[in-house]
């Protein structure tokens, strides 16, 4: 293609078939996915590359830890297996978590693309397997060896023939052989089917090869960010965020340096790599540092290569955010789900007014294992958001991570285990202006006998989501037995088959002063029950009567109604002070 | 017998009447939205003084109510029961953000507030069986206090109750006990399908336009006794089929879409009747295209439908509602759609859309905005004297205009720009569609586009191009489109059932059980609307999956008792199903059926309709107008056809423009055309 057919037009017109090849191959994906990680949950990324490995387009959902770290793992591929080592009918695999998502489970699989004998592009994706080996998924290992098998960059296809050791390796080492190898399969026919759409249309435009539009589009994404920079102001803030760690806290530092048009994150300062597996790699900080940025400044300008380029990120060598092999790793997203809020938390400085409060941050993941019938399934579930500087919080929804819940009809067509609870969890919303989002109340039991074990790595049990100008905090999460136990939230626990695990899930933060929400907001937040009546007076100052009978089930949103002379002196009253 | 359809739509009712001997009346009256029978009524007059049609009649009704009274919410006060500790399923939905990097994201409030959503002590297993017995005396002191505050409509939706409905029906009697004239919807009647969510959804949604619904056809019924029509009254159903009123009051959320449904309906007929069984119907209006594939004659269908999307076109942004629905896209992209440049620096048209008011530049009430309508007048596609007949005058400097300054920035000509426009919209309709196609395993090289709306035939041409179909068909008069598809709907009424079942460890007793409640309640609605048992017929599916999978391919059973012996047959042919779809079949993994489907359906409707015929003699030939074509190097003075002066049998060549009143159809350098007997044009392809 020459210089001059690329005008904004034709530019536009193959950008976005090329976006819609990376949504052909994420569709592909998710209708043949096996694990309820991918398919459900969504916990997976798709995009393509050029014949340099950088970053062309990704799919519109998944999970912006896979998608980006996806990202940086095409060099370490193309490192192992340079284009003249690949041929058509080759398939490569890693779940190395230095080289790729900074988790064991995750694997990615790649697959060249060519043209008349000539690699043009390279198609990957990142799914979360149903199970890896080693220990079940969770926080407690000491090494990443203990975390379970991990595969080198190899072929998993040669010129189209299967790796069988590698196939038999895998399948003598996992839970669940059928799922696992099956959505490797799923995840090669993702590829197939974006590369067979991609050659279609390079035929189409009469393209010999992609990198000349690869290299407009990513020049012209970067210049777009780096615009968006230049409108901030110079400047270096600092932010500081605390999770519950495994035994011990772990602090975030994070700074945030702009300087013209490039944006510096730095992490010096933050807790050194935990000895056990919620270290991050800083593929992964990168990752979700990246995410930050575009949500905060640039989220319509396409991720890929060149969005990238503006944001420099570091972590100190061997800290939680930049763990060194061997640490165990396994619970990453424990401490990298923070890593958005950290950066709004410096960012804010240069962006007054325009980003949220913290939230729950960390996905709740909890792995669940049984006998009679034997099962084991992964159960996401996420709290509230940070309330909006103009809105309130998200109620049970997650942020940063996009992955969705699992609906609890298929949790028990699928496994004895019966959910007794999923309900939203009250004044769990750090008050504020801008209520932060509500956590959830949820309960797991089981039928029948048989031991059953849980191994949840969930956070915000220790330190309550934060809110941002005045806001109050959201509620910490909680886990417990109802016989009464309270474990380690972050190790596996044996359960008999009659005990009832309670999971409470955290709340988002406020933003602004709750004295100054309006009080009909109070009010109704009081007839939903979101707020209790208790909290509302306690918090913002609203005292909200119900008038009806003290007795009554149904209770209309008109039968409540502000006492507004005692209102106006408990909100007098906080003023003086 | 006559038919009748009366189709009421957002600025028109339109009716179509065909008589016994096939001439038809054709009415238009404007809509009266804040009683739209009114408008029903007024139409159905006129046509009945117009003639005096001899014997019974049958009159097919298509509404936008339901739709309307979800988005605008203005249905009934309605409280949900359900199973305790899960009444905020309706508001957790599926924890998940639609849209990753947008701070600012909002979720569909849920029809019901929670200080209406009740925690009933009961419970069901996934197996069916009971855990908890339901708390009667709860049930009965909560439905006598809903009633005494007021509430009048009620939504159960309790765990696994498609496995086992025993409390929720018991809870249905209960109700009625202390408060017989409240409405009761069943999750386990409306939407018997695993997933809490959706089928709490799609229950509340049902109770809340129910009483609304029941009150207007109710009324309407009134009304056409009063203008003197004797005969049956149906109703048109998302599904492509058409029900009696009663069946429709039952389940009005069935009748969401009704009138998008009733545009496929026409579609499938009319290509059919030109001899194109297998069609890509391409609707383009003002806002919006709408694009559906149809098969063999009929519109594929889904089971699963959003309304009240949040971004309008971003998949999990609305409201589940889980009922069978012919599967339709909509794509932002329209006459009245706006072009801008990016952060990138690139075009972009749509979805934001001037709408039709102040509408496109070249309206000439306001609109400054550069639209694909303002970029295909400055191409040459339509005659600003002659839009809408003449009836509307275009200003073709206020679209240049508008175009200049979006020209300027990138760096491109007026006319270039215009080009641009124009081709990236199609591109933005020919992704979905690719995207739409590929999803359903479907292959378009055999499947013209069937163009109609008022955008559709301008478009048409380059939209089929860049899909590489063989062509396109634009139909003569695309004004009556759906109320013509009303007439032609079969009575017909889908079921859906779930059932986990692995195939080879199949529950053949409980599979023919589900088989054969479906079809009895189907026999019952269809009888109770008139028809004998051997003129209804029965299609039976199941949706299957390999065991661990999310999705469901659909395949179709044969009739009569299922039994082990038809393992194998079953086997291969989902194997054959999901291989079209994906490609290759995955070895040595178990299959399972989730749903069991079974659509009950009357023969289809003996319509004698009459072609239209060419309504001007002479040549058809109007004159030349410059026009562009890229393939011809830029504006060149391209033929202009009279539409209404085309003959069957008649042939041209592209460059090409044909204008009727509704549209204007734009026939590039390859296009071929004829016109059948129908005067449907048909486009196809030549070689290069």
């Amino acid at each position: 293609m020459n210089e001059t057919a690329l005008d904004p037009v034709t530019l536009e017109v193959i950008w976005n078939r090329l976006l819609a090849v990376a949504n052909e191959q994420q569709e592909a994906l998710m209708r043949t996915a096996f694990s309820t990680i991918v398919r459900e949950s969504q916990d997976l990324a798709c995009g393509f590359f050029d014949t340099r490995g950088r970053m062309i387009a990704q799919s519109i959902t998944g999970t912006p830890g896979h998608i980006n770290a996806m990202a940086t793992s095409m060099r370490h591929f193309l490192a192992a297996y340079p284009p003249a080592a690949l041929a058509p009918g080759d398939v490569l695999i890693t779940n190395d978590p230095w080289m790729t998502a900074g988790q064991i489970n995750d694997i990615t699989i790649t697959t060249p693309i060519f043209k008349d004998g000539r690699l043009v592009a390279l198609f990957a994706n990142t799914c979360h397997s149903a199970d890896i080996g080693g220990r079940i998924l969770s926080a407690e290992a000491r090494e990443v060896y203990e975390e379970g098998l991990r595969i080198p960059i190899m072929k998993l296809l040669d010129r189209g023939e299967p790796n069988r050791v590698l196939l038999e390796i895998v399948r003598a080492n996992v839970r669940q052989p059928d799922e696992v190898v099956g959505d490797f399969y799923a995840q090669m026919a993702s590829n197939d089917t974006g590369g067979r759409a991609l050659l279609e249309l390079m035929e189409e435009f009469g393209l010999a090869s992609i990198d000349a539009v690869a290299e407009e589009i990513i020049n012209r994404s970067e210049a777009a960010v780096r615009a968006r920079i230049r409108e901030l102001p110079d400047g270096e803030w600092q932010s500081e965020t605390w999770g519950d760690g495994f035994e011990e806290p772990i602090v975030i530092r994070c700074s945030v340096r702009v300087s013209g048009d490039d944006i510096f994150i730095d992490f010096a300062g933050s807790s050194p790599q935990s000895k056990r597996g919620i270290n991050v790699v800083l593929n992964y900080t990168h990752a979700y540092a990246s995410f930050a940025i575009k949500a905060a400044i640039s989220p319509d300008v396409p991720h890929n290569e060149g969005s990238f380029r503006p944001v420099h990120v570091s972590a100190p060598p061997g800290s939680i955010l930049n763990a060194l092999d061997p640490a165990p790793v396994a619970s990453r997203q424990a401490v990298g789900h923070f890593i958005p809020s950290a950066i709004f938390g410096a960012l804010a400085g240069a962006l007054p007014g325009r980003l949220l409060a913290p939230g729950a941050d960390p996905i709740w993941l909890t792995v669940w294992r049984g006998e009679n019938p034997p099962f084991n399934i992964t159960v996401f579930q996420v709290g509230g958001t940070g309330a909006r500087p103009t809105k309130d919080g998200l109620s049970a929804v997650g942020f940063p991570s996009g992955v969705a819940g699992v609906p609890a009809e298929v949790i028990e067509n699928l496994t004895p285990i019966v959910l007794r609870r999923r309900e939203l969890r009250a004044d769990s919303g750090g008050p504020g202006t801008w209520r932060g989002g509500l956590g959830q109340l949820t309960e797991f039991a089981r039928r029948g006998e048989g031991r059953w074990s849980v191994s949840p790595i969930v956070d915000r049990c220790r330190y309550p989501a934060p809110g941002l100008r005045g806001g109050g905090s959201g509620m910490v999460g909680e886990v417990y037995l109802e016989r009464g136990e309270r474990p380690n939230p972050k190790s596996v626990i044996d359960l008999s088959p009659d005990d009832v695990v309670h999971l409470n899930l955290p709340g988002g933060g406020g933003y602004g002063d709750p004295f100054a929400r309006d009080p009909e907001r109070v009010r109704a937040d009081v007839v939903e029950g979101y707020v209790t009546p208790e909290a509302a007076a306690r918090e913002y100052g609203v005292v909200v009567r119900y008038t009806g009978d003290p007795k009554s089930m149904v209770r209309l949103a008109e039968e409540w109604v502000i006492d507004e002379a005692e209102t106006a002196e408990r909100r007098k009253l906080k003023s003086k002070k | 017998m006559y038919r009748v359809g009366i189709d009421i739509g957002g600025t028109f009712t339109d009716l179509l009447l065909v008589a016994d001997d096939g001439s038809s009346i054709i009415e238009k009256t404007l809509t009266t939205p804040a009683d739209p029978g009114a408008a029903v009524e007024a139409a159905l007059s006129a046509a009945l003084s117009e003639r005096s049609l001899g014997g019974r009649g049958m009159l097919i009704h298509g509404t936008t109510l339901v739709t309307n009274a979800l988005i605008e919410r203005k249905g009934a006060p309605t409280a949900l029961l359900t199973t305790a500790g899960f009444r905020d399923a309706l508001e957790i939905g599926r924890e998940h953000r639609y849209e990753l990097y947008d701070l600012d994201l909002e979720l569909p409030q849920p029809l019901i507030p929670r200080h209406l959503r009740f925690d009933v002590p009961e419970r069901v297993a996934a197996d069916g069986s009971v855990l908890a017995p339901l708390d009667e005396d709860y049930v009965r002191r909560l439905a006598a206090e809903l009633w005494s505050k007021g509430i009048r409509a009620i939504a159960v939706s309790y765990l696994n109750s498609f496995r086992n409905p025993v409390h929720e029906q018991r809870t249905r009697a209960l109700i009625a006990e202390v408060a017989p004239e409240v409405r009761v919807s069943l999750s386990s009647e409306v939407a018997p399908q695993i997933g809490e969510f959706q089928r709490a959804s799609t229950t509340a949604a049902n109770v809340y336009v129910q009483e609304r619904i029941a009150a207007y056809l109710n009324g309407l019924e009134k009304r056409l006794e009063r203008c003197g029509f004797a005969g049956s009254f149906f109703v048109m159903l998302a599904s492509g089929g058409i029900a009696t009123v009663e069946t429709a009051a039952r389940f009005p959320v069935r009748l969401l879409e009704s009138g998008p449904a009733a545009g496929a309906l026409n579609a499938a007929r009319m290509s059919s009747l030109a001899g194109y069984p297998d069609v890509l119907s391409f609707d383009m209006g003002g806002t919006t295209a709408k694009l559906c594939v149809i098969e063999k004659g009929r519109p594929l269908k889904a089971r699963e439908f959003e309304v009240d999307r949040r971004y309008r076109f971003r998949r999990g942004s609305g409201l589940p509602i889980r009922v069978p629905v012919i599967d339709m896209i909509e794509i932002g992209a329209g006459g009245g759609s706006i072009a801008r440049v990016d952060a990138m620096g690139l075009l972009k048209v749509g979805s934001e859309s001037a709408e039709a008011d102040p509408g496109p530049a070249c309206y000439g009430r306001g609109g400054k905005e550069p639209t694909v309508t303002d970029a295909d007048l400055v191409l040459g596609y339509l005659d600003a004297n002659y839009f809408l007949g003449g009836k509307m005058r275009l200003d073709v400097a206020a679209a240049r205009r508008a175009l200049s300054d979006l020209a300027r920035r990138l760096g491109l000509t007026v006319e270039k720009t215009a080009w641009g426009i124009h081709q990236i919209v199609n591109e933005n309709m020919a992704n979905a569609a690719r995207a739409h196609l590929n999803e359903r395993g479907k292959n378009p090289q055999r499947m013209p586009l069937y163009a109609f709306g008022g955008g559709g035939p301008v478009h048409g041409y380059r939209v089929a191009e860049i899909l590489r179909l063989p062509g396109l068909i634009a139909p003569f008069g695309a004004g009556v489109g759906s109320t013509f598809g009303l007439l032609v709907a079969p009575l017909a009424f889908d079921f859906a059932r779930s059932a986990y079942q692995r195939l080879d460890e199949m529950d053949w007793k409980l599979a023919n059980s589900l088989l054969d409640d479906m079809a009895g309640e189907g026999r019952a609605i269809l009888q109770g609307a008139g028809l004998s048992p051997g003129e209804i017929s029965y299609e039976r599916t199941a949706e299957m999956r390999y065991v661990g999978q999310g999705h469901e391919v659909s395949v179709p059973l044969p009739g009569g008792e299922l039994a082990p012996k038809q393992l194998p047959a079953l086997t291969a042919a989902f194997e054959d199903a999901y291989r079209a779809l994906y490609g290759r079949s995955v070895p040595d993994v178990p299959i399972e059926v989730i749903h069991w489907r079974v659509v009950a359906s009357g023969p289809p409707p003996k319509l004698n309709f009459s072609p239209p015929v060419a309504a001007r003699a002479g040549t058809a030939l109007k004159g030349r107008r410059p026009a562009y074509f890229p393939e011809e190097g830029g504006y060149i003075d391209a033929l202009v056809y009279d539409r209404y002066a085309l003959k069957p049998g008649d042939r041209l060549a592209g460059p090409a423009i044909v204008e009727e009143r509704e549209s204007t159809l734009v026939i590039g350098a390859r296009g071929r055309a004829r016109v059948d007997h129908a005067l449907n044009v048909i486009v196809e392809f030549a070689d290069e």
